[in-house]
């Protein structure tokens, strides 16, 4: 059982209801209840909720779980709304420092402490984002750009452009039902067979590391000593050969239309040439790549972990009850040893067992990078790539290059 | 007559209504884990694919569609539940706006620049003319719009990159498409042009005596035009179908960026209703033109 005491602060919604420990529990058990949430397996531990009081509440599990406390990141309704059957999606109604106005063309939220307007535009081509950002229809572009047009916008005059370490893991998935890559030396050879740091260098934006497993070193779950594979095609030949493989040993690799995605596997694939694997790339649409990587229709492909807090990851990845549609164990990976060490949340030596096993190839950790108008000050660059800098951010007082423009908008 | 070439276009829509209907079926890709994740209990999803039908054999749920769509519902759209020809109405206008001043900026660019590259024949407005419309016809609308935002609103800053927000916003994906489409007018009317002007009924308007303006703008253009009402009614039509590319990259919120968005989303209904919108308005300017190909030559005539 775990009891919470609300604090003082954020208790007010947005429609100018009183948040109380009611509310939080009509929210939680919404979560479990409505057929259509997201949520409901996240919650599923959730035995019980019981109010104590206005500003007190527990909560009881069906199993002990001790990192149930960063679970609880859902916003808060009003319990009130809920029995009512609110269109949520529609009216949106929170507590949080924003709150919503509307989404039309575009979506607008308003900064509860100064009435200050955000506009957040889906701009899907990367050159309009940064062309519209030169010219001042936008504010602040954040992540997601190829790093050459990064460099174009640390030239610009009228923008700031800052990088940082970022926290997002980008790897390979294996799939470990096919027989080619059953074997450990074809594994191990991949991870040779690729060349990270001249990837990082020549194709990823600054702040971009190596990543040996999902969690960062930083992580209190992270493990630091993991060696990394460095590139050596020679050694992936050998390793190939002593499995038997003749060579060239073919490959597909799926990758969806993302074109960074497309660009980094094109360069993996030369890469791996050297090495003696011939890497046949299909880049697909998202709904049909990502139905395949579920489906376990696939050899190798390509994506990323983003925004990941805790270790709970591992068991949503490799255990081996989490094969889709349970979990995300997508390559349908099966080590008794890694289930061990999960049931014990041995963290480090799951990190450990992860990364000799090699169901996965890790790449890098994406930096992380924010560009704006000088005209801006106070933002703040996260490592997972999230807007809560937006909460201090506030326009200089100079005189307005755009005049009359009040919000600050991102894409 | 017409009656007669509207119920021809039933078969066609059936057509496409019933490849769509498998199309987006059949390829991989579910809307109930693209709303819920992919980690949702079985049950949560059961329970949802039943309430959005998705639970019945194909031709069940094909023949529901249909029986939907005869009473004229198009359905709602499995994500935001918006009614979809609420979504449709939002979203025709801009798309035939766009349609229309692309088209207007095609024939003014491409209809003169034919003409003077006939009449010029050979000799350097023709070269030049015919360099432009190779190079306009060469260039992909992904590659010539983000130039035009780079000259015309970066350096020059005379338009807006992109977006609706202000009425001059049109301008950069109306000459996007305006300028593929001039290429193509200018060839036309060229090589039109050119077959006319050799005819013995402008050598005999000549020999009367008519001044050359007269012998162009009023016998040889006249003439010329007809083969161009074919091309520019085939054009119309797929400008209207929306601009899948150009709507896309200029965040213009158009039925082409509707389809593009609801392919991705697996919202089944908004992308069948696109198709067929886009299927309906492209055999209906076709028809249209059809008919006014017949109202410009009298020597057509359906019945025949």
């Amino acid at each position: 059982m775990f009891r919470f005491s609300l604090g003082k602060q954020g208790r007010q919604f947005h429609d100018g209801r009183y948040l109380t420990a009611e509310d939080v529990a009509a929210t939680y058990q919404s979560l479990q209840e409505l057929p259509d949430s997201p949520h409901s397996a996240e919650f599923a531990n959730i035995s019980k909720i019981e109010v104590r009081d206005e500003n007190t509440l527990d909560f009881f599990l069906r199993d002990a779980d001790s990192n149930f406390p960063s679970r609880l990141i859902v916003g808060i309704l009003p319990a009130e709304l809920i029995a009512k059957g609110h269109d949520f999606s529609r009216e949106p109604v929170g507590s949080g420092s924003f709150k919503f106005v509307s989404w039309q063309r575009a979506l607008k939220l308003q900064r509860v402490a100064d009435k200050q307007d955000v506009v957040f535009e889906e701009i899907r081509d990367p050159t309009v984002r940064v062309l519209k950002l030169v010219r001042g229809e936008t504010d602040i572009l954040q992540g997601e750009l190829p790093p050459e047009l990064v460099s174009y916008l640390q030239k610009q005059p009228g923008l700031t452009v800052e990088q940082s370490q970022g926290s997002n893991f980008a790897y390979l998935g294996l799939n470990m039902q096919d027989p080619l890559l059953q074997k450990p030396e074809v594994r191990q050879a991949l991870a040779y067979a690729i060349d990270r740091r001249a990837i990082i260098q020549h194709a990823l934006v600054g702040g971009s590391r190596l990543a040996e497993t999902i969690l960062p070193p930083e992580h209190w779950a992270g493990n630091a000593n993991l060696q990394p594979h460095e590139y050596d095609p020679a050694k992936a030949r050998q390793l190939l050969t002593q499995a038997g493989i003749k060579l060239p040993l073919k490959l597909v690799y799926k990758s969806s239309t993302t074109v960074q995605w497309v660009r980094l596997a094109t360069m993996m694939q030369a890469q791996m040439r050297e090495a003696g694997v011939e890497l046949e790339i299909r880049s697909l649409d998202w709904g049909t790549f990502f139905e395949d990587i579920k489906r376990g229709n696939f050899q190798l492909y390509g994506m990323m972990w983003v925004g990941i807090k805790t270790p709970e990851i591992y068991h949503l990845a490799f255990h081996s009850t989490s094969v889709p549609p349970k979990g995300a164990n997508r390559g349908h990976y099966a080590d008794r040893s890694t289930d061990d060490m999960i049931a014990v949340s041995d963290w480090q030596r799951v990190a450990a067992r992860i990364h000799e096993q090699l169901p996965y190839l890790p790449l890098w950790y994406e930096g992380q990078f924010v560009a704006m108008r000088k005209e801006l000050m106070g933002y703040t660059l996260r490592a997972d790539g999230s807007w809560d800098g937006l909460e201090q951010v506030k326009r200089k007082r100079l005189k307005s290059v755009f005049p009359g423009r009040s919000s600050v908008e991102g894409s | 007559m017409i009656i007669k070439r509207l119920l021809a276009v039933l078969p066609v829509v059936f057509g496409v209504l019933l490849l769509t209907f498998l199309l987006v079926h059949l390829v991989p890709g579910d809307p109930v884990e693209v709303m819920l994740g992919e980690s949702a209990p079985m049950a949560d999803r059961a329970q949802l694919r039943a309430e959005l039908g998705l639970d019945q054999p194909l031709l069940t749920q094909f023949a529901h569609y249909l029986q939907a769509l005869s009473h004229g519902d198009l359905g709602r759209s499995i994500h935001s539940h918006q009614s979809i020809t609420e979504m449709l109405l939002t979203r025709l206008p801009a798309t035939v706006e766009l349609a229309l001043l692309a088209l207007l900026i095609a024939i003014s660019l491409g209809l003169p620049l034919g003409i003077l590259a006939a009449l010029k024949h050979q000799r350097w407005p023709d070269q030049a003319a015919t360099l432009l419309s190779l190079t306009l016809a060469a260039m992909p609308s992904f590659w010539l719009g983000p130039l035009l935002m780079l000259l015309l609103a970066v350096w020059l800053g005379w338009l807006p990159v992109s977006g609706m927000n202000e009425p001059a916003s049109i301008i950069l994906p109306a000459l996007t498409l305006g300028f593929g489409l001039a290429a193509i007018l200018m060839r036309m009317t060229r090589a039109s042009m050119l077959e006319i002007l050799s005819e013995d009924f402008v050598r005999t308007a000549r020999a009367k005596g008519i001044s050359e303006r007269q012998v162009v703008l009023r016998h040889a253009l006249r003439a010329a035009l007809l083969p161009l009402v074919t091309v520019l009614g085939l054009q119309l039509g797929s400008l209207l179908a929306g601009a899948v590319i150009t709507e896309t990259i200029f965040g213009w919120e158009g039925v082409g960026r509707l389809l593009v968005e609801s392919i991705e989303k697996r919202d089944y209904p908004v992308t069948q209703a696109c198709v067929l919108v886009i299927a309906l308005v492209y055999v209906l300017v076709n028809l249209a033109t059809d008919l006014l190909y017949a109202r410009l030559d009298p020597r057509v005539r359906f019945a025949s």
